[in-house]
């Protein structure tokens, strides 16, 4: 398997390569982070700047949510779900087809740096890496992680871990995709009480601090104004009211049917590491039982909830 | 210990259509409480929180002078949720009012000068407020010449008309109303404000100014002032910034380390120049 | 000041006390983070990093009710605020507060207190609690109040200090209030705890980073800072998501809003954040900080230059390094503040 330093002199020379041919103003990808487990977003603009482009399994952020109206020519180094959620924006027309240059890396899942961190109490001062272990160490302790032990949920079921389809090129050895989540969790949760439903969705927000982390990290968050900073008419309270804090996660998810891509940005940005994904899911799976649509795979089909045919079924107007 | 968050009750004792757009209305408000008007000791300059029950509130400068006892007067355009409420309430309604906010024009230290005073549009509130303040016989001996500049779009936008005729008549303030375009039925002074400065503003030397208006107008008067030899110290300006609490506590109407609501809204041109142009 | 020691067979009781005496704000899981909350004797840990968030919460809650009307005209006083919740403030003692957090709940209470107008809601709350702290032996990756002129063994903002010695504590008063509060606490043991403290302090201060060069920030013309070519490439990656100011233990500011139904309504504030765009945008549209480098730049500014300004050259960032941990682009306060003073 191509290490973690391969393929980042790959990405390396791409963007050098990019930038130098004019193909690109700017590269945004990620470079080492300033504590253990993180990378931080780099958007190199010279050669210089190339050099620090680094890949990572901690890259759990998704580049695409700087990309609309992002001005001039950008290549974007994307994981599967990343190139998803670009491919999805310009299908969208938030970005210009022509202006964007998708450096794909074969991806074999981020790891859940919160879940690390909580189950390790000792300050962790250094984390190494490599596409097989995470290496954790402090002061006078030093600990391993099997990797696949701590990929990220979202990682464990990602249909697209390498962009092949939509990529303008593909650095890493091809990573065969997943089984799809299969949404069994919810099949139970269909079968509960209205009210039981209820609970557990308020229940999921309950820690909620309405900073909106989840929207602005969101790829699909591009709205200039969002529904929830509306004054003229305000359309929800401010306060921590549990009613309002719900309908904007309920709101919010809704805005997002059929079109997320399970990057788990909403989740990686959260203070309060809030499930937020399970909003999404259960719209996702309804999205795939009547349209069988999975978003940002393919530049040509729009999102089912975006379009309109004559043919739709439309029994439920009376 | 007072509560700086809680309005007094105050009764709307009077209100008019201000504009002949109908976007500006002239509140006059009474205390419901006695003794709260005394609490409420404010000076030319400063602003108040005009607090609407389930609304909200906003921040507006207070038009008329402490000398003029008995009530609060305030004009308030409508922008938004509680301005336009406002506009719908009627003579007699109950509501708030939080301050007074703000420091005021710094008329002791302006003593013994002449002054000019430049205003625009609706801006021109708490300029009202320091010019009948400043021609009260007991506090008009203290200046040397007053000259007012005032300029609107048209000769229904603007306001206080009452006031500045009368003061036109006097001959202790030099009255100078412009508008920016012939009017009919206008038979006075025609042009924009910077231009009306440029002609009729006295030497700098032991002059001030005081300025405000809306954007463009400052920008064009401040060059206007600077040709004419003013120095930074001897120009003084009301910024305005979204506020909430007005007590320099919630943040947000900050230019700089200095917050709008409790360190201005007052400031000198040479402070503001050192300052980010966050407003 | 007056010392003391805990034995570890002595702790629960020490707790049991200090709950009995007042309401106990502890360090406890709540959602599966630690957070500084109210704790029963048995569930307060001396074993952690800091609490998830900061303590800010206890004297300035998320969403607190100022005042309330009511509409009812048969009634006395309809549409005339009463304010809420300032006659019934609950006796606190909070145990183990970082003495970084401490030291930012001090810098609020600066703003809170300020020059002209005192916030009734945060003193009351502020003011009638005792603050114990927990110093703090094991510094993480993100830690660094000695870089901002703190200490993990540092005093300010608390009544006392407390530190885990044998498993128990070592203690000592540092204010009037705390030296008042602990005589009065029964069964606690008198016991020689300032050398001890004193020593651990200078052992762990030297683990940690140096002092953060911010002299040319100091130094500096407000408007020369804020002209500095940096913003614009942190800005980059900033999403704008306010996470920092949520989290951060000095972050004071807030919305104040009116919510109402037909028989009455409430006037609250709740914590807002300079990243939103609705923060300062006036009634006419026009907004002075339009971008997110602007809002992200205010941030920087108003805690390494402007709270320095107008607190005696005190750091606003106290070292917590939550914003650190927290940011989910890795905006490091360490690297901006150094660009600042580069």
């Amino acid at each position: 398997m191509m290490s973690l330093e391969e393929i980042s002199q790959k990405i390396q020379a791409s963007a050098k390569r990019l930038l130098a041919e004019g193909r690109a103003e700017v590269v945004i990808g990620y470079r080492r982070g300033t504590t253990p487990l993180t990378v931080a977003p780099h958007f190199a603009r010279t050669a210089e700047d190339c050099d620090q482009l680094v890949w990572s399994s901690f890259a759990k952020i998704n580049l695409a949510t700087y990309l609309p109206k992002y001005p001039g020519k950008v290549a974007l180094v994307a994981k599967g779900c990343d190139a998803r959620s670009a491919v999805g924006q310009v299908v969208e027309n938030q970005v210009l087809r022509e202006n964007l240059y998708i450096i794909g890396v074969a991806c074999n899942g981020m790891v859940d740096v919160e879940r690390i961190l909580a189950g390790e109490p000792r300050p962790a001062f250094e984390a190494t890496e490599d596409q097989a272990t995470i290496k954790l160490s402090g002061e006078g302790w030093i600990t391993s992680l099997a990797r696949e032990e701590v990929l990220r949920r979202n990682c464990r079921v990602c249909v697209s871990r390498t962009p092949s389809a939509t990529a303008d090129e593909v650095i890493g050895d091809q990573t065969e995709p997943l089984s799809a989540d299969d949404f069994a969790d919810l099949k139970e949760l269909a079968g509960r009480s209205p009210a039981d439903k209820l609970a557990y969705f308020k229940g999921l927000v309950k820690e909620c601090l309405r900073c909106y982390a989840c929207r602005n990290a969101c790829p699909l968050c591009y709205c200039p104004v969002c529904f929830v900073d509306e004054t003229r008419p305000q359309w929800l309270g401010k306060s921590q009211d549990e009613m309002d804090t719900f309908t904007f996660h309920v709101l919010r998810a809704f805005h997002c049917a059929g079109r997320c891509t399970s990057c788990g940005a909403c989740e990686t940005a959260c203070p309060m590491d809030i499930k937020l994904r399970e909003f999404n899911r259960v719209l996702e799976s309804e999205v795939q039982k009547d349209w069988q649509y999975t978003p940002g795979l393919t530049w040509d089909q729009k999102p089912p909830l975006t379009t309109y045919r004559p043919d739709d079924e439309a029994e439920f107007i009376k | 210990m007072h509560n700086p968050f809680l309005p007094y009750p105050v009764r709307i004792a009077m209100l008019r259509v201000e504009t002949e757009d109908k976007n500006l209305r002239t509140f006059k408000f009474e205390f419901v409480n006695p003794g709260d008007e005394e609490k409420f000791a404010y000076m030319p300059g400063q602003f108040a929180e005009l607090s609407v029950p389930g609304q909200g509130e906003i921040p507006i400068g207070i038009a008329s002078s402490p000398t003029e006892k008995g009530s609060v007067m305030f004009t308030v355009n409508r922008v938004g949720q509680v301005s336009s409420y406002m506009h719908n309430m009627k003579e007699g309604d109950i509501m708030g009012l939080r301050g007074p906010l703000g420091h005021p024009y710094p008329l002791d230290t302006l003593e013994g000068k002449n002054i000019i005073i430049i205003a625009g549009g609706f801006a021109v509130t708490t300029l009202r407020s320091t010019i009948v303040w400043m021609l009260q016989p007991e506090n008009r001996p203290k200046y040397g010449r007053i000259t007012f500049v005032y300029g609107a779009r048209t000769p229904g936008l603007l306001c206080f008309k009452d006031d500045w005729s009368e003061w036109q008549k006097r001959d202790d303030i030099d009255v100078h109303v412009t508008i920016d375009r012939e009017a009919p039925g206008w038979s006075g002074k025609v042009g924009f404000v910077p231009a009306v400065t440029k002609e009729v503003c006295p030497p700098p030397e032991n002059t001030a100014a005081i300025i405000c208006g809306p954007p463009v107008m400052i920008k064009f008067t401040q060059p206007v002032l600077a040709e004419a030899g003013y120095s930074p110290d001897n120009i003084i300006m009301s910024l305005e910034n979204r506020m909430k609490c007005g007590l320099g506590i919630c943040g947000r109407c900050n230019v700089g380390p200095e917050y709008v609501c409790k360190d201005g809204p007052v400031f000198t041109l040479s402070q503001l120049n050192q300052l980010p142009r966050e407003y | 000041m007056a010392e003391y020691i805990v034995k570890e067979n002595a702790l629960r009781a020490f707790f049991q006390a200090l709950a009995q005496e007042r309401r106990l704000l502890a360090p406890v899981r709540v959602g599966g983070k630690l957070q500084m909350a109210e704790a029963r004797p048995e569930e307060v840990t001396l074993d952690y990093g800091n609490t998830h968030q900061s303590p800010k919460s206890a004297f300035f809650p998320q969403t607190e009710r100022l005042m309330a009307f009511h509409k009812d005209t048969a009634q006395s006083d309809p549409f005339v605020y009463k304010p809420l919740g300032l006659d019934k403030i609950t006796p606190t003692v909070l145990f183990g507060l970082r003495p970084c957090d401490a030291q930012g709940l001090a810098i609020c209470d600066q703003v809170f207190q300020n020059d002209r107008f005192t916030d009734p809601y945060w003193k009351t709350k502020y003011e009638s609690s005792i603050k114990i702290g927990l110093a703090c032996d094991q510094p993480g990756p993100a830690c660094f109040c000695t870089a901002v002129g703190g200490s993990p063994y540092g005093e300010a903002g608390l009544d006392a200090l407390a530190a885990v010695k044998d498993a128990g504590l070592a203690l000592k008063a540092i204010t009037e209030a705390g030296a008042e509060f602990l005589k009065k606490l029964p069964g606690l043991e008198s016991g020689a705890a300032e050398s001890e403290l004193a020593e651990r302090r200078k052992a762990v201060e030297s683990k940690m980073p140096g002092p953060l060069d911010q002299a040319k920030v100091a130094a500096g013309a407000i408007l020369d800072i804020f002209n500095q070519p940096h913003w614009k490439d942190t800005a980059d990656r900033c999403l704008n998501c306010g996470t920092c100011t949520f989290v951060c233990p000095t972050c004071h500011c807030f919305d104040i809003q009116d919510e109402q139904n037909d028989k009455g309504g409430v006037r609250m504030r709740n914590w807002d954040t300079c990243m939103s765009w609705l923060y300062t945008v006036h009634g006419t549209g026009h907004n002075p900080r339009p971008t997110k480098t602007e809002r992200m730049r205010q941030r920087f500014l108003h805690k390494l230059k402007y709270i320095p300004l107008k607190q005696n050259g005190q750091s606003g960032c106290i070292g917590c390094g939550r914003c650190v941990t927290l940011c989910p682009v890795n905006i490091d306060i360490r690297e901006v503040a150094k660009q600042m003073n580069g």
